[in-house]
């Protein structure tokens, strides 16, 4: 988890499992039937890619390529949103518990994994090659890795001209965000409710901490960070950046925003007095480049509503 | 009983100790008050809106805990009672978690309800299980205990669930006491006083209830109503708490006995003082982890560093709980097989078709599946090791809780309460926070740990030549402890919280080869020998006199016995996680069924073990497909409408 690269590459393969399993007595094959599964060469471009985790299955629908199978997309759906998901998909359940069945039946020829899941990578790499990769690291910006990622992906899945359209057209989009935006503006905090007295403060080792800075906007937040947003705080962390904006980042729990209009700390800190707060729509927090421009994009337009309304 | 023995433990009220404790906590808030962080133009604010509200939430929050405590342990006439140890906290929690997650309608509305229902239904169900033990201490406690597991895991498979979403639920089990106004502290307050009031008017009966039943009853006093009464408001007032701040843990426990140490001795002077005790601790933990904290983030959640303090003073109140529950002997079941080996095979038989039903009947996006030939060869590595790995599992479970039962001739007495797993989970907690990933490292981990907690149950133990009372105590209290920790690395989020809560939930799915492999062989490795000790588990639980007139060598039996219970635990619990509750329920089903010599208990409780786990891992992949029910929790769902039951028709006291 500590290794320096940023991208860790580790292609699994079935054998070496098996042949541990194997020695380990005889009853090895009524146990797992282990020698079934045949090595596949992992340097042949895949075309079937599976996943567990959101940020490459963001990355893979982004490359116009989705993938056969993917976790929870009833909250995908929900809460990243964008892009969005093609009916196909098989649903494999929770990220913490993926269906592994399911995942065999969908047949894919890689899997897509991140170290979030590399308790599972056993049990994956026996049912295809498991490319993994370290996305997000306490104290790292991950935007680097992210790019690096969308670059491997593509080279595995042989579209490694769609990556290169993909990323400079991100580029060109942050830019058109910054030209919008223009110079001279606030510090932006983007924080996610927890309940009425707690948020999380999105960080520098955040693709959302990330995309402030590409839009011509700074963090507010130099607190301290765990694993890209602080775990909750209270809300009286946020006092100290009276100059900031707030932009809460969806989904807010239901019963925020009675709790808000009941809480006089809240009340009296200067950005919600001179409202300078902003809602916004929910956005994958552990997401990659796609989720990024989502939140860009969403915090300029809702900048824009807030200048003409006559804020800021 | 708080009266009888009171008088041994202070010898008399001096004013001035408590006095200067009060003095020195306070000094402590101040200096907290005076050190909070400075943000220019948000003084006045800062100050009069979060740091006193603050103050003043823990003193209010402590107060109530400490009544709340003090109640229940007058009323249960349990010394270690608390909205804690009865799982009144942990259901109140659950109930608002759930609500956040399915009625959000409903929490808008009124937070406090939804946690006043999850804490009563906590108690109704804690009582309704101790029921027939007559709220012996140690069978209420540990009810409680394993209530607390259970809302534990559901809402540990919550986050999983809706991870983003419910992000405040990280803060779940260590509740946070930050103020942004006055709102929590007007509504504690409120409640305090009513019940301080309450308290004040129930003084008198709760006395006379000092004496037995029928005394009381015949001094004109409604023993039901009273005790109905004093429950309800320590319910309330706890789950008022649960609402406004969170859990925080064993504040109940210890404001009374602080209040009988400082020379508190009648019910009513326990009733006055335990609130000021409560108050003043409370203050002090939140005080401290602010002061300790840094760049103005706590040290540690106040509640989980309050539920730090649990297990110590559970060994420190051990003393004190003694007499109160005579553990019954489990009588022979009325039922009795003639022909228990024959059973036995079927039974096996039974499990075997079980298993291959699980093998081959799966779900796909079409429908249900028969798989046959090719397919099931294909999805055998899949579903072997789980199937295996659960099996294993059930077994160690099945024989650690029938070895427990008969240790300590408590039938409500499980392998999830004595600490050994959750000793495990601070290991594993430890080798995550290290960077460890794979298998073989994260079992060694959980290996050190679960031994830690043995070794310091068993130290604790051996001074009562590992009398059961003291050795169930001594494993809830390390257990207690362990979760505290185990809350703490939760609350600070990030990849180790998450690998925590996957192994918390109890899932099966990242078994592989390896950990079936390792179920089996220390299944194999540590039944067998079970088997050439059930003459011990038949005499221990006629008591330890009649057993040493028997020749039997108690200590060391009950240590043997206890250390392979512990080893059996920690094992199972690296696959199917803290809590299945199948410990807990084969051991019984066992009996039930007919099998009452202690081989053929065990050997049928192994078999009945093994097929529920197979059976809660097979349904819980099926169920919901393609989204899966941990199958830890999902055996413990299904086995606490079964315990209430078994409870129902007399089960395990009197059949």
């Amino acid at each position: 988890m500590c290794r320096p690269p940023s991208r860790q590459r580790r292609v699994s393969r079935a054998p070496a499992i098996s042949r541990r399993a194997l020695l380990a007595g005889g009853l090895a094959s009524g146990i797992a039937g282990l020698s079934s599964m045949p090595a596949r060469a992992a340097s042949t471009p895949a075309s079937r890619a599976a996943t567990l985790d959101w940020a490459l299955l963001e990355t893979l629908l982004a490359l116009g390529h989705p993938p056969v199978a993917a976790t929870e997309l009833v909250q995908f759906r929900a809460i990243a949103v964008e892009p969005p998901v093609p009916d196909g998909v098989a649903d494999l359940g929770l990220r913490g518990l993926p269906n592994l069945e399911t995942l065999l039946l969908a047949r894919p020829d890689v899997i897509f994994n991140s170290s979030f899941y590399a308790a599972l990578e056993p049990r994956l790499s026996r049912i295809a090659p498991v490319e993994s990769f370290t996305l997000y690291q306490p104290g790292r910006p991950p935007y680097a890795p992210m790019v690096e990622m969308t670059g491997a992906v593509a080279a595995r899945l042989d579209l490694a001209g769609r990556a290169e359209a993909f990323l400079a057209a991100a580029t060109t989009r942050f830019a058109a965000l910054t030209a919008r935006l223009g110079a001279g503006n606030r510090p932006v905090l983007a924080v996610n409710f927890g309940d009425a007295r707690h948020v999380r403060v999105f960080g520098f080792d955040s693709m959302i901490g990330e995309a402030m800075p590409r839009i011509g906007l700074a963090n507010g937040w130099d607190g301290p960070t765990s694993y890209s947003a602080a775990a909750p705080v209270g809300l009286e962390a946020l006092a100290p950046h009276g100059e900031a904006w707030i932009a809460s980042v969806g989904p807010v729990p239901p019963d925020v925003a009675t709790g808000l209009a009941r809480n006089p700390f809240w009340q009296a800190l200067p950005a919600v007095k001179a409202g300078r707060v902003l809602w916004l729509d929910p956005v994958d927090p552990f997401g990659a480049l796609p989720s990024a421009l989502r939140f860009a994009r969403l915090l300029t337009e809702a900048l824009e509503r807030a200048r003409t309304v006559g804020g800021g | 009983m708080g009266d009888a023995t009171a008088g041994r433990l202070a010898p008399a009220p001096t004013p001035l100790t408590p006095t200067l404790i009060a003095l020195a906590v306070l000094a402590v808030a101040a200096a907290t008050v005076a050190t909070r962080p400075v943000v220019p133009g948000l003084e006045a604010v800062m100050l009069w809106q979060v740091t006193l509200p603050r103050a003043a939430v823990a003193l209010l929050a402590g107060a109530a805990l400490g009544l709340s405590g003090a109640l229940l342990q007058r009323v249960l006439r349990n010394p270690i009672a608390d909205p804690s140890t009865l799982g009144i906290a942990a259901g109140a929690q659950l109930a608002l978690t759930l609500g956040l997650a399915f009625a959000p309608g409903l929490i808008a509305a009124g937070r406090e309800g939804v946690a006043l229902a999850g804490g009563a239904g906590a108690a109704g169900l804690v009582l309704a299980l101790c029921w027939r033990r007559g709220f012996d201490p140690v069978t209420v406690v540990l009810s409680g205990m394993m209530i607390s597991l259970l809302a534990g895991a559901v809402s540990a498979t919550l986050i999983l669930a809706r991870g983003d979403y419910v992000l405040s639920l990280f803060i779940w089990g260590a509740g946070a006491l930050d103020q942004q106004g006055w709102d929590s502290a007007a509504s504690l307050g409120t409640r305090l006083a009513a019940g301080l009031l309450a308290a004040l008017l129930l003084a008198r009966p709760l006395a006379l209830l000092g004496l037995d039943d029928a005394g009381a009853r015949s001094l004109g006093l409604g023993v039901a109503a009273t005790r109905l009464a004093a429950i309800a408001v320590a319910v309330w007032l706890a789950a008022t708490v649960t609402a406004e701040v969170g859990i925080i843990g064993f504040v109940g426990l210890a404001a009374p006995a602080f209040a009988r140490l400082a020379g508190a001795r009648t019910s009513r002077q326990i009733l006055m003082m335990a609130p000021l005790a409560g108050a003043l601790l409370l203050s002090l933990t939140d005080s401290l982890v602010q002061l300790a904290g840094s760049g103005g983030r706590d040290l540690a959640p106040t509640g989980a560093a309050t539920a730090l303090l649990g297990g110590p003073l559970l060994l420190w109140l051990l003393p004190r709980v003694h007499a109160a529950g005579r553990p019954a002997p489990q009588h022979a079941s009325g039922r009795r097989l003639r022909r228990p080996v024959l059973a036995l095979g079927g039974l096996a038989a039974g499990t075997l078709v079980l298993a291959l039903l699980a093998l081959t009947l799966g779900r796909t996006a079409d429908g249900f599946h028969l798989a046959t030939g090719a397919a099931f060869l294909e999805l055998l590595p899949l579903r072997g090791p789980r199937l295996v790995a659960a099996g294993g599992a059930g077994m160690m479970l099945a024989a650690a809780g029938l070895v427990l039962q008969r240790l300590t001739a408590n039938p409500m007495a499980s392998p999830e309460v004595l600490g050994v797993s959750a000793g495990g989970g601070v290991g594993l907690a430890a080798l995550l926070l290290l960077g460890a990933v794979s298998g073989p490292a994260l079992l060694a981990g959980m290996g050190a740990g679960a031994l830690a907690a043995l070794l310091v149950m068993l130290a604790v133990a051996a001074r009562s030549g590992f009398g059961p009372e003291r050795l169930l105590l001594a494993g809830i209290a390390c257990g207690a402890f362990s979760m505290a920790l185990i809350s703490i690395v939760l609350a600070s989020g990030g990849m180790t919280a998450y690998a925590l809560l996957v192994w918390m939930s109890g899932s099966t799915n990242r078994v592989g080869p390896f950990e079936a492999w390792i179920a089996v062989a220390a299944a194999a490795l540590l039944v067998t020998p079970l088997f050439a000790l059930t003459r011990w588990m038949t005499l221990l639980p006629l008591g330890g006199t009649a057993s040493r007139g028997l020749g039997l060598p108690v200590p060391r039996a009950r240590l043997v016995l206890a250390v392979m219970a512990a080893l059996l635990t920690a094992m199972a619990s690296f696959v199917v996680g803290p809590l299945s509750l199948v410990g807990l329920m084969a051991p019984h089903l066992a009996r039930l069924s007919g099998f009452t010599h202690a081989r053929h208990q065990l050997a049928a409780a192994l078999v009945l073990g093994a097929a529920l786990l197979i059976l809660a891992d097979w349904l819980a992949r099926l169920l919901v497909f393609p989204y899966q029910v941990p199958t830890g929790l999902f055996a413990a769902l299904v086995g606490v409408p079964y315990l209430l039951w078994l409870l129902q028709r007399g089960g395990p006291q009197r059949s």
